[in-house]
């Protein structure tokens, strides 16, 4: 594990007797995508407010990037990237011209804004767009660019409030899949979502309720915790089939009998037992069907323990 | 139960220059929960509130509930329970005078008011909150108050506009009971941009660019899908993604927890040998399509 990239400890915000964020630690480690839910209200667009500099909080610390964001919440902003569940875009100004004016504000000019410019467009499929105003476009246009806006300066940070909200499955997907390129290339991603199959493209989630956290995991550790397993169907051919139980049961897998195959449920899948039923499908003709918890399910089960005093429903 | 509750041909919507519905075809002749997906501007919301006889509109034929879309729809108005996107009710009266007022405008008398309003506030949560100012009210609550209101009349059909958008899984999780009862007595018509919610609707319709592209029952979409779905089992499904992306073919690629999905227009066969060969892989699992991919796809017949 690396050091943290953002670090909160004991993070409170008050507004007058209202506690919207209630002694929040959470660490995010460098170049990983973390999910940051919650129900509405519960305090989320508060943190975000709050880790970019532009909320001072009531208690406790914020580190960013090595900044210290109460002392010094100017210095913060030229690392991150934001954009807010309202896309920054300027009306009444072209995309290309909305690009023109922030890479002003960051000082990025000429042959270099040409080249960064060209490249995004590229990357998130602008290119018929740019001499459109963002009051013409759809949603989902609007978020792309505005994604590609506050990427414009190469930050090394992003924090995107709800960025999918209201946009339709295919520029959901292209979304997702450009914020995965950026965490290739060593970008922090910190996202908050209401679609929870969103959780699966992350390498964290943070779950908040009521300022306080409830969850705080790897996406796959929920699934171990707090659903039944992963189901694997194995149809194989009979001669193959006791072999594929045999590598089921090895793995620890509860066995569930099958007319023309093997079925069981299993907590984890892990390389060894991957690369058997590999062998299974390759040498053997059977076919793999693998059924994963959906998180919709997974956060279900952790709510309804929470409402259960913490106990397992 | 067979009877015709909406019966479209041809219905069209323009504004100003703008043509919203180019021609809409429609049958629906069972209560069931009628889902309406689509990219955005595709019509959505313009069919929506055709339907619920909010629009002057054009059509061959246009029936809903027995009434003409092209007539008075005075009576239909009284018959339909309509939840538009944005929070339509009184934001200074508490949830009951909310109710009440509906009641009122219904002509609802006060014993029959009383039972079917604490029916509703105990379905949907909400009796805890009776007092409560609707302006004070959370996102998830504020749209089950907006759909307790419509459902108070007992509407034949209730017609709701994306009520999900926005909600937490919690509340979404709630709303989509509520709208499960109420299929018991009314036809729903929803539209929605989650793919799960997507899934639990008894018929999909998909516009785009003002027209049905496809219709079906989710399963039915789901296997017309010509596109490959695989998915990549290994240590790093991010790596395999990007990987994937340069396989000819690949129209997405994204790690999503411990494998790679990714989805091809491609002959199955070769694409799972090339997935094969990436740095990384595990397993090779060919999926059946679900409902990203199916909904991806019909974006992508766009003319």
């Amino acid at each position: 594990m690396s050091e943290p990239i953002i670090r909160t400890t004991g993070l409170t915000k008050r507004f007058g007797d209202f506690v919207a964020v209630s002694s929040l630690t959470i660490g995010v480690e460098p170049g990983t995508i973390f999910a940051f839910l919650g129900a509405n209200g519960s305090g989320k667009s508060t943190t975000i407010r709050m880790l970019i500099g532009v909320l001072e909080p009531t208690e406790g610390a914020i580190v960013v990037d090595g900044i210290d964001v109460i002392a010094r919440p100017r210095r913060v902003r030229d690392r991150i990237g934001y954009m807010g569940q309202k896309v920054s875009l300027y009306q009444g100004l072209s995309i290309r011209e909305n690009v023109e004016f922030y890479a002003g504000l960051y000082g990025i000019e000429g042959r270099a804004l040409d080249t960064r410019w060209g490249e995004l467009r590229e990357r998130f499929a602008l290119a018929q767009t740019e001499n459109e105003r963002p009051e013409n476009l759809p949603a989902g246009i609007r978020q792309r660019a505005g994604l590609a806006l506050a990427t414009l300066h190469r930050p090394r940070l992003l924090f995107l409030d709800e960025p999918t909200a209201g946009v339709d499955v295919e520029s959901r997907g292209l979304f997702w899949d450009r914020i995965q390129e950026e965490a290739e290339r060593g970008v922090t991603v910190f996202v908050t979502t209401h679609f929870l199959e969103e959780v699966e493209y992350c390498d964290w989630v943070s779950f908040i309720e009521a300022g306080r956290l409830i969850a705080d995991a790897e996406p796959e550790d929920l699934r171990r915790r707090y659903s039944a397993g992963y189901g694997v169907r194995v149809l194989a051919p009979p001669a193959s089939r006791e072999r594929a139980a045999r590598i089921l049961t090895d793995a620890g897998a509860t066995l569930a009998p099958q007319p023309d195959g093997v079925a069981a449920t299993i907590a984890a899948l892990d390389a060894p037992l991957l690369a058997e039923l590999e062998r299974l499908r390759e040498i053997a003709g059977a076919t793999i069907e693998i059924v994963q918890p959906t998180m919709t399910d997974v956060f279900r089960a952790v709510l309804a323990q929470e409402a259960n005093g913490g106990q397992a429903a | 139960m067979s009877e015709i509750l909406i019966r479209l041909r041809g219905l069209r919507k323009r504004f100003g220059r703008r043509t919203a519905l180019a021609g809409i075809d429609l049958d629906v002749d069972q209560r069931q929960i009628l889902g309406v997906t689509g990219p955005d501007g595709a019509g959505k919301t313009t069919l929506l509130r055709s339907l619920a006889g909010l629009l002057e509109i054009e059509a061959d034929e246009a029936s809903v509930l027995g009434f003409d879309l092209r007539g008075d729809v005075t009576e239909l108005k009284r018959r339909i329970g309509y939840v538009p996107q944005a929070f339509g009710l009184h934001r200074d009266l508490t949830i009951r005078e909310n109710l009440r007022f509906t009641g009122r405008l219904h002509g609802i008398p006060e014993a029959e008011f009383e039972r079917r309003s604490t029916e509703l506030l105990a379905r949907t949560q909400l009796a805890p909150f009776g007092a409560r100012l609707a302006g004070a009210l959370s996102g998830g609550m504020k749209q089950k108050l907006a759909i307790a209101n419509a459902l108070l009349p007992a509407p034949a059909l209730i017609i709701l506009d994306e009520p999900t958008a926005g909600v937490d899984v919690g509340a979404r999780a709630e709303i989509w009971t509520i709208l499960e009862r109420a299929r018991e007595t009314a036809l729903v018509v929803v539209s929605t941009s989650y793919l799960d919610e997507a899934e639990q609707c008894d018929r999909l319709v998909y516009l785009d660019e003002g027209r049905v592209v496809a219709s079906g029952t989710p399963a039915e979409l789901q296997r017309q899908n010509p596109r490959e779905l695989v998915r990549a089992w290994g240590d790093d499904p991010r790596a395999i993604a990007r990987a994937a992306r340069g396989i000819t073919g690949v129209v997405t690629a994204r790690a999503s927890a411990r494998f790679a999905r990714i989805e091809a227009d491609a002959d199955g066969a070769a694409l799972v040998d090339a997935i094969r060969r990436l740095p990384g892989v595990r397993l090779v699992e060919p999926a059946p399509a679900d409902m990203e991919s199916t909904l991806r796809h019909l974006a992508s017949t766009r003319a």
